[in-house]
Parts: C-alpha cells; structure tokens; sequence
C-alpha cells in the first residue's frame, strides 16, 4: 500500500464514523423549563367504591354510562375487572386484612411509557406536562397493549375501524383550565390532581402524619421508572391487585441499547470492513496469480 | 456396518433415557408439605420433648400423663420422683439428679428415672408403665405439637381470695408468706413490710428491667427460678402441704387444668374487687421542685380499677414515678425525664398514654380520631388542656353531667344540608339526637365528664379547628361552609372542598364508631347513599360541564353509528 491509499483509507474511515454519528438517534430533550408532569394522587383509603369516577369519565368522554346503583354495585364489584374499550376507570373490590378496599384502576402515565415506545404511527404520545394521550391516527396494531405492564389499552373489537382506548388524563379538559372528570365528581376527593411533586410531596406527608394508616410505600414513585398515577394503601399492594413484580428500569429502556446500536452496526460496520478488506489487497497482483494457477491446474488434467 | 448399527441403538437408547430424564426432573412438583400438625388438648399432660437440649429428635416426643403417675404414687408422695431443696420443699423438676446438660446425660438421667421405677414396679407385681422405647416414644405423637399450658392470671380476684383465706386461718402475718424480697447483705430472702410486690419483677427472666431489679433477676436466673418455677414452688407446696393437713376440699388446686384454665378476667370484671392493701394512699400530690406548672392532684384509689395490674403503671416497681424519673433523667430510669414519663402519648404506662388510648375506643373514636392531643405544626400542646390536670393540689371539682337543655334547640333540633343539592335530595340531619347520644356517652365515662367539661366541647368534635372560646360565647359553632369551598380550590388542590367534608366528616364518624347505618363500607339495603339523601326521581344530572371534546365527539360519533351493538 502506498501512502495515498493509506490516507484515503483513514480519511474515509474517520468520515464514516462522523457520518455514523448522525444516525443515531438522538435522546429527546428534558421537557422545556417550566413544564412539569401533572398526576393524581389516589388514596385507596379514602374510596368508598360509589364509582362516581366511572359516571364522570364516561360523561366528559361520551360515553356509555355505568349504572352505578349499589344494588349493581354490589353484583359488579365481586370480580376484580378490567378496564375496557368504553370504561377508561373501573373500581375493583378487593377483601383484605383491613375491610373490604376500594381501588381505582386507569392508566398510570408513566414517566417514560412501554406503549410511546412501542406505537409504530406515534399516535400514543407522553406530552410534556405528563399527559399519555392516543390520537386518531392509531392503526389498532395492539402493539401498545403488549407492551403496557399495567395492561390498560384496550382494543375496540366490536368496530370496523378499530382504535386503541384509554384514559388521557383528560387532556382537552387539562387545557381549559380543568381538573379531571373523576377527580371532579368524587365525593371523599380520594383522587388529588397536581404535579407529580406536589402529589408526591402529598403523599409522604400523609404516610408521616398518620403512623400505622398507610403502607410505607407509594405505589409508583418508582415502578417502572416512576408513573404519574400514584397510589397510597393501608395493606401492602399485592393484595389490594397491583403487581410488584414490575423492577424500576422503565420499559423502554429495555430495548434502547438494542435499537440504538442497530445503525452502528448496520452503517459502520460494513463500511469499516470493506475498507479493511480494500485495503489489505495488493495492487492488480495477487488475485491475477491464483486464478492463473487454477486455469493452469485445469489445463493439466 | 454391524458394529455403526449396535453404536446407533446404543446412542439411541442413551438419548432416550437422557430425555426422559430431563422431562422428569422440569415436571416435578413441589414438595410435599407436611401434614398438618395437631394440637393435644393440655388436659394435665405434659410433652417430654427438649428442644432446647436435643434439637431436632430423632424419636418421638413423649406425651406423659402426669395424673396417672401421681395416682400411682399417692401413698409415696411426690418426693418419689421430684427432689426436694434444703428448706423441704418440692422442687417441680425432672429427673431428680441429672449429671450435666448435654444430650446423653439428660436422656440417661430421664431413662435411669422412667424405667427403672417401671422396672422395680414390675418387679414387685404392682401394675407399671412401658418398658420398650416405642411405647413411651409412640409414633402418633410426632405429628402432634408440644403441649404448652396457657399462663395463669394471678388476678386481683384471686390474690384477695388467697387474702381472706389467710386472715381466716392464720390471723396475722398474712403478706410474709408468699412475698419475699432477696437481700444482698444477707445473701437470702427477707421480707420487709409494706414492700410486697409481683412475682414477675424479679421472676420474669425475659424481661429488661433496670439495674437495681436487674442484679435480683441475675440471683433468680442462676437458680433457675423463671416464673415457671418460682410459681410452681410457691404455690404447690403450700397447697399439697394444706392438702395433707385438712384433705383436699379445703387445699387449693394442685391439678394442671384447675389453674391453668385459659380463661380471663376482663377490668370491668374485676371492678369491684378490692385491690391489695399495702398502705397506699388514696390520693397523692404528684409535683416536681422547679417545675414550670402546678402539681397534679392524682386519685390512686379511682385509678387503680381501670388496669388488671398494678403493673399497668408501676411498670419497673411499685415505688413512685419520681423516684426513678427525674426532671433531667437518671440511669434508673432509662433517661426518661418526668415529663416524657407523665406524657407520652404512645406509652401504656404515662397518664397521657393510657388516655388517649381510653379516646380510641369506639365510643369515644368518632370525634377523637381526627383530635390531635398536641399540634404537629407548632409542637405545642393546648394550654386549656394541661390546666384541666395540673391544678394544684386540689383537683377541679367533676363538672354536672352535659346536658343540651342550656342550648338554642329549635335552631339545632334538625339541620337540612342542602346548599349542594344536585343529584340527591336535601340531607335532613338529626342533629340535637346526636349531640344528645354523645352527651350521653360523656356522662357514662368518668374521665370524659371531667374532660368536656362542657356542652361546648362536644361541639368542637364536629365544628372542629374553630376556636372554642369565641364559640362558646356566641353559643353558634361555624357551618361547615364557612371554611369548605364549594368548588376545588386551584391554589391548594388538596384543601378539603364542601362535598369531601361532609362526606369524609360524617362517614368518617360513623366509620370510628363502627355504627353500621351510614358507614362507609358497610351495604345497606337500599344503598348507602339513601341514609343521609335518597336520590331524586330525574335521571343523572350532568356532573361536569367541559367536556374531552375530540375524545367526546369520536365516542359520540361511536356509539351512535355502531355497526354491531355492544
């Protein structure tokens, strides 16, 4: 090799892995200054299982509503449930040590959700004051209820043109200046909208401010890299139906160190090589003499 | 070919078995547990099982019927098998002589002891016990778990029973036998009146307790006088000596189950029965030299029918708080100062703490649950509160019982609720009923009618955080609405709107006062919500105004233009 090949090699060595750089995708930005994540803060003490939750999402949303008498109740709430594709919040019953508890379930708003990052279309989308919301672009892939380890989307099955559905925190009502609608109608204001510091902060005061009433733990401070739904419990949270199985690397992050490398290796890689492989041959020599040899061999027989 | 097709068999075989192999190593299923262990009813036999000397047994636990053998060996007495201490009293353990503590020596010792008087009995023709291991070792009782007796509750009851049978027969002198104190100089037991205390100061070998009591539980456990012991020596040599003397109606119980019955007294039972006489005084001057406040004056004779135990309060000795407890705290006192001593509001044995453990009864639940003794803010307690005990040294004369009759009853007969009327019907709340059930449970209660001393103070149980003397005067207590926005408060999401304060206040009440009708968990027919407001006959009113818009217009569209109903 001589010196010019040798410097058009490094050149275009170096140049691929500068080039390289602009393939990786960039982590997105810290939401601007001056936002936070809004949340609620749910305390399963304070719910009385009336389900004036389910009326009032149903009705800012359109949807059917439940019949919430107590005689149904009494029927409804003996099965622990899930939510559904017209139902964003459903109120399980569970029998503990403590009494009969009441426990709200809608989607948790993660932090850093498994369903953003599993929507091929991006119609689930975490915008920056902590809201996961899902547009109307949703294909019905169900990719995103795999992937949710609270299992809250559900599909429409009963439509032609299916979509996703789930709780959004109420983003339109969020941007008029307005609470949620649960958080609106319940009558023992189980569930405290703010930002998810100010919820947090509410909840550890009143964990210190009542020994012995709650469990130790806040319920998604940490779960999967922290969710915006917090839960506060007087019996430990499995037996009131939250899994603790979950650990504390958010789900996507999972994969990022997979999906991060895939342009590396799939860019670089092959362009180092060839010009390992380029540049390790000889000038015309080499090759020319083996096939020689072959043709050679072949004429002898 | 012959030898590949031999190797192929082989190779197929092994793999076969390697497979078969694996599926049953991945399919097998949990161990099996343990059958469930039975408990043996007591029924005054006692299980020879040691774990403490031999751990895990490699034969069965012994179950030995103890009243057999004392039937069998009633003309010899009980010296036959247990021994017998210099002072001639019987000392319930077995075997007599054990030569050591480890494994062989007390297996050897309890084997000489059980079958060698079998053999001797047998030897002499008289009717004895078994011979081989299995018969005393049976297989039936490894699945039965040790006998333990429940503990026996020398209750007040007892102790003046034991009193007035003493004074009956011997006169005088009553205390001296069975309390004791020991004596260091002269290295024994002594007794010195008016020091009688419990067996379980210096008895209780599990317990902690100061330096003083702790250098006596030393001597105790180094003779091995647990409660166990202690008790077993006291008490049934005195009534196995009265039963030989006056047979055995007069003697107390000598059988196992007679005094370890399981059964208890509660304090209200044991209300009436007069409490040991060691001289105390019926009232005392509690105060401290330098102290900021008056002194207390303290009723000893009231107090001491509202705990089964002296120990209670006297929860080291029986000597007074401030011997041990001083304003700075002393080693004997654990460095507890006197003050913490008085009001700890989370120990058993200060004034404080037993108080407010009375005001978490359910009685007294409903209004004292969301009372806080002391203000968590600014640390500091209520000045009205601490002048109710520190008086001097007389105490505040116990107020009339509380009675509505002073108030405006028209204006409080009943109250309708309806400035959030929406949905349900009005609430009618009957409010004078109330004040007057919990005027009535005040009355009922000693240390409540000394406490709300006044009608007024009821009314801050529900017109809480308002100040009581302002209210007091003008004789009206705030309405809720007063200080409870209707609407949520976007500056403080968490202060407590309206709707949350009459739910959470009167559910909350009747939720401490475990009173089923308008509790919160409890399903009454008819649904809860009709306790307080039946709902009205017209369909839903609209909860919220605002709605999701691009969600409510694609759901609306959705269920209107279904293609396949639900």
């Amino acid at each position: 090799m001589d010196r010019r090949d040798f410097l058009k090699i490094m050149g275009s060595g170096f140049a691929s892995i500068a080039g390289a750089d602009l393939l990786i995708p960039k982590r997105p930005l810290a939401s601007t200054p001056g936002t936070e994540f809004y949340g609620i803060l749910v305390d399963t003490t304070r719910c009385i299982g009336c389900r004036r939750c389910e009326l009032g999402c149903a009705e800012v949303n359109g949807l059917p509503l439940p019949d919430i008498s107590e005689s149904t109740n009494q029927t409804v709430l003996k099965t622990p449930r899930k939510t559904t594709d017209r139902q964003y919040t459903i109120i399980n019953k569970y029998e503990t040590s403590e009494g009969p508890i009441y426990v709200p379930k809608r989607c948790m708003h993660c932090n850093q959700p498994g369903c953003v990052a599993a929507c091929p279309v991006k119609a689930m989308r975490k915008r920056e004051q902590g809201h996961v919301t899902w547009d109307v672009n949703c294909i019905g892939c169900r990719l995103c209820m795999i992937s949710c380890p609270f299992d809250i989307p559900k599909h429409e099955y009963s439509k032609a043109f299916p979509r996703i559905q789930k709780c959004n925190l109420c983003w339109d009502r969020f941007n008029q200046g307005q609470l949620p609608g649960c958080v609106e109608v319940c009558p023992t204001q189980a569930l405290m909208f703010g930002t998810r510091r100010q919820i947090l902060e509410e909840g550890k005061r009143r964990i210190a401010a009542n020994p012995g009433k709650y469990v130790d733990h806040i319920y998604g401070e940490y779960e999967v890299g922290g969710t915006s739904h917090l839960y506060l419990s007087a019996v430990p949270f499995e037996q009131i139906g939250f899994r603790n199985d979950l650990g504390t690397v958010p789900y996507p992050e999972y994969s990022t160190g997979f999906l991060y490398a895939v342009p590396f290796i799939f860019v670089l890689w092959p362009i180092a090589m060839l010009g390992m492989n380029r540049g390790t041959k000889k000038e015309n020599g080499e090759e020319k003499e083996e096939h020689h040899g072959e043709e050679t061999d072949k004429g002898k027989h | 070919m012959r030898r590949t097709v031999l190797f192929l068999i082989i190779g197929v075989i092994y793999l076969i078995l390697i497979a078969a192999g694996l599926g049953m190593v991945y399919t097998a299923g949990e161990p099996v547990p343990a059958k469930e262990r039975e408990i043996a009813k007591p029924d005054n036999k006692i299980s020879i099982a040691h774990a403490e000397i031999f751990g895990k047994l490699e034969r069965p636990q012994v179950i030995f019927d103890h009243k057999k053998h004392e039937e069998a060996a009633k003309s010899e007495g009980c010296g036959t098998c247990h021994p017998v201490n210099d002072k001639k009293k019987l000392l319930f353990s077995f075997p007599k002589d054990v030569k050591g503590k480890d494994k062989e020596a007390v297996m050897r010792a309890y084997h000489d002891a059980c079958i060698g008087c079998h053999k001797q009995k047998r030897i002499e023709h008289k009717k004895s016990g078994p011979l081989v291991c299995g018969d005393c070792h049976q297989d039936k009782y490894t699945l039965v778990k040790p006998i333990s007796y429940p503990v026996v509750e020398f209750d007040f009851e007892r102790h003046d029973k034991h009193v007035k049978k003493l004074k009956e027969t011997l006169g005088k002198d009553t205390c001296r036998q069975c309390h004791h104190t020991y004596s260091f100089e002269e290295k024994k037991l002594v007794y010195k009146e008016k020091t009688e205390e419990s067996c379980y100061y210096c008895h209780d070998l599990d317990k902690k307790r100061g330096p003083e009591v702790a250098a006596i539980i030393k001597v105790s456990a180094e003779k091995g006088l647990s409660m166990q012991n202690a008790s077993h020596q006291e008490c049934l040599n005195c009534h196995l000596e009265i039963r030989k003397k006056k047979g055995e109606k007069e003697a107390g119980p000598t059988e196992c189950m007679k005094c370890h019955t399981g059964k208890y007294k509660t304090t209200a039972e044991l209300e009436k029965i007069p409490r040991p006489d060691r001289g105390q005084k019926e009232k005392s001057y509690i105060y401290v030299e330098n102290a900021k406040l008056k002194g207390v004056s303290f009723n000893h004779q009231t107090h001491q029918k509202y705990s089964k135990t002296c120990m209670a309060c006297h929860h080291e000795t029986l000597k007074a708080c401030k011997e041990c407890h001083s304003l700075t705290g002393k080693p004997e006192g654990k460095n507890v100062n006197i003050a913490k001593a008085y009001h700890d509001m989370f120990s058993e044995h200060s004034c404080a703490g037993c108080h407010s453990k009375q005001t978490a009864k359910k009685e007294c639940a409903g209004c004292h649950h969301n009372i806080v003794a002391m203000d968590l803010e600014t640390m500091s307690p209520r000045k009205d509160t601490c002048a109710l005990c520190h008086t001097g040294k007389e105490p505040l004369p116990m107020p009339a019982p509380l009675s509505t009759s002073g108030l405006k009853q028209d204006k409080i007969k009943e109250v309708t609720v309806k400035v959030l009327e929406k949905e349900y019907e009005p609430a009618k709340f009957p409010h004078l009923d109330i004040v007057n059930k919990l005027a009535k449970i005040s009355n009922d209660s000693r240390l409540a009618t000394y406490f709300h001393r006044n009608i007024q103070t009821l009314c801050e149980g529900c017109h809480h955080r308002s100040p009581v003397t302002t209210e007091a005067e003008k004789n009206t207590p705030p309405y809720c609405r007063n200080c409870h926005m209707i609407v949520y408060d976007k500056e403080d999401l968490n202060a407590i709107r309206l709707l949350t304060a009459y739910h959470n206040q009167c559910m909350g009440c009747h939720d401490e006062m475990k009173i089923k009708k308008g509790n919160s968990m409890v399903f009454v027919e008819g649904g809860r919500c009709a306790v307080c407001h039946k709902k009205k006959k017209a369909g839903p009113a609209e909860l919220t105004t605002v709605k999701n818009q691009r969600v409510y217009n694609q759901n609306k569209k959705i269920i209107l233009n279904r293609w396949r109903p639900d």
